[in-house]
């Protein structure tokens, strides 16, 4: 497919894993932020061919695994309502709540569907009109201007059976509380293409600015994360702590100026809990009040839930970087992509699935443990 | 659920009002919602679709020129 098969091919590759061995003078630390590019990483073993030169430790961007308990908590208690027909992108539906998951109430009779974009859901409530149809809107700031526009489109459209549970969160304020956590490491971020290809990248320039570390925003192919690395090395070795742009075939500083309308008049700024990190302030997106009438938790009066983590799961730390994911005690013992304690092993973009499908190290270290 | 994806339009309409269309992801072909792009693509660019919405056109002419300066390097780097 053009623009994927170009970027994967293992001569360049090679000439570029040489550049980074060549320029790189000691072993410096990075953080990918988006869990696309840990699964790149881990199943090309990039972390492996390059460690000598860079430790690249996984960020917190896996939508999946950051979504708070009592979020997932609600969404099932919504989805075994009878009057309401729960929908969700795919990959949330395996996720575990503190009893069960969603595929757990749809096997039980709840109607439960997945869907490929939020306005499929709202097409679903035009022609349901005997239900009441949720979509749990997740995601950062690539799926919220999809999810802004379901709730704008409804409201033009009149549709009323229709609402959204909302915990969206924003990357900005992640990269600050973990750059702010005293033992953090992280010396350059490899920033997430598509979240910068809807907000551009003005966000991070006070943050390269206050916190002296590069910010490359980068692709999703190999070619690209590699690429992305040299670049945060070499001004690393230089001395510099700019905002680069490695993805220029996708992402514009000033980013998607429509996208960004739709997502401003729709959503505003609100704390917001993360999964295994607790509440970042400021961090998370939620409906203005005007939009009330499409919010979930008002419409059916969803109340505080408290809700508490596996004692054995340690997701919190994977998602801070604290540790790698074989370093859990329950990786691949207690907790695997069949039977997940944890988020992160049950997501296309969380870091313990990616060791778990595709690290030879992670399962080595494992095995012997 | 962040993985966006290049494709190419083959198709553009409008859905009461919302700028839609049918991209080919190389022979598989889906809706998506084309309001964030509308004023700057047409039948034939490549954008980066997410969830069903394009969020992004892709620049061929800076694609290009990437892959070129990784070409040269690939040169240069070869004998070593």
């Amino acid at each position: 497919m053009k623009y994927l098969a170009e970027y994967r091919d293992p001569k360049l590759a090679r000439a570029l894993v040489e550049r980074i061995r060549r320029t790189a003078t000691r072993r410096w630390t990075l953080m990918e932020v988006c869990g696309g590019q840990t699964h790149t990483i881990v199943k090309q073993g990039i972390n492996d061919v390059l460690s000598e030169q860079v430790e690249m430790i996984h960020g917190p961007g896996c939508p999946v695994c950051v979504t708070p308990l009592e979020q997932i908590d609600r969404a099932l208690y919504l989805a075994t309502r009878s009057d309401v027909m729960f929908t969700s992108f795919g990959d949330m539906l395996r996720v575990p709540g503190s009893d069960c998951d969603l595929l757990r109430v749809k096997a039980q009779g709840g109607d439960v569907r997945a869907v490929y974009s939020p306005l499929d859901a709202l097409e679903l409530a035009r022609t349901h009109p005997d239900k009441e149809v949720v979509f749990f809107a997740v995601g950062f700031e690539t799926t919220a201007p999809a999810n802004a526009m379901a709730v704008w489109r409804a409201r033009e459209l009149g549709v009323k059976n229709f609402s959204v549970l909302v915990s969206h969160v924003t990357v900005p304020p992640a990269m600050v509380a973990i750059l702010e956590a005293p033992d953090s490491r992280v010396q350059g971020f490899l920033a997430a293409g598509h979240v910068c290809a809807v907000m551009g990248w003005t966000e991070y320039e006070p943050l390269a600015e206050r916190y002296r570390v590069p910010i490359v925003i980068t692709g999703f192919e190999p070619m690209d994360i590699l690429e992305g690395i040299w670049m945060a090395v070499r001004q690393l070795e230089e001395g510099r702590h700019d905002v680069e742009n490695q993805y220029v075939r996708a992402v514009r500083r000033e980013g998607n100026q429509a996208a960004q309308d739709i997502m401003e008049r729709v959503f505003h700024v609100v704390d917001r809990g993360w999964r295994g990190i607790g509440v970042i302030p400021s961090s998370g997106l939620g409906l203005r009040p005007e939009f009330a009438e499409y919010d979930a938790e008002e419409k059916f009066s969803l109340g505080f839930i408290r809700a508490d983590e596996p004692a054995a799961c340690r997701a919190g730390d994977v998602l801070r970087g604290r540790i790698k994911p074989f370093e859990c005690p329950a990786f691949g013992t207690l907790c695997t992509p069949e039977s997940p304690l944890g988020a992160p092993m049950v997501s296309s973009e969380g870091a313990c699935a990616a060791y778990y499908n595709f690290a030879r190290m992670g399962r080595d270290t494992q095995r012997g443990a | 659920m962040c993985l966006g994806i290049p494709g190419r339009i083959v198709e553009v309409r409008r859905d009461a009002g919302l700028p839609m269309g049918v991209v080919d992801f190389g022979g598989v072909r889906r809706d998506a919602c084309l309001a964030y792009v509308a004023d700057e693509v047409g039948v034939g660019d490549y954008v980066i679709v997410h969830v069903g919405f394009a969020l992004s056109k892709v620049d061929e002419e800076e694609a290009h020129r990437t892959l070129e300066v990784l070409r040269q390097m690939g040169e240069l780097e070869e004998p070593a």
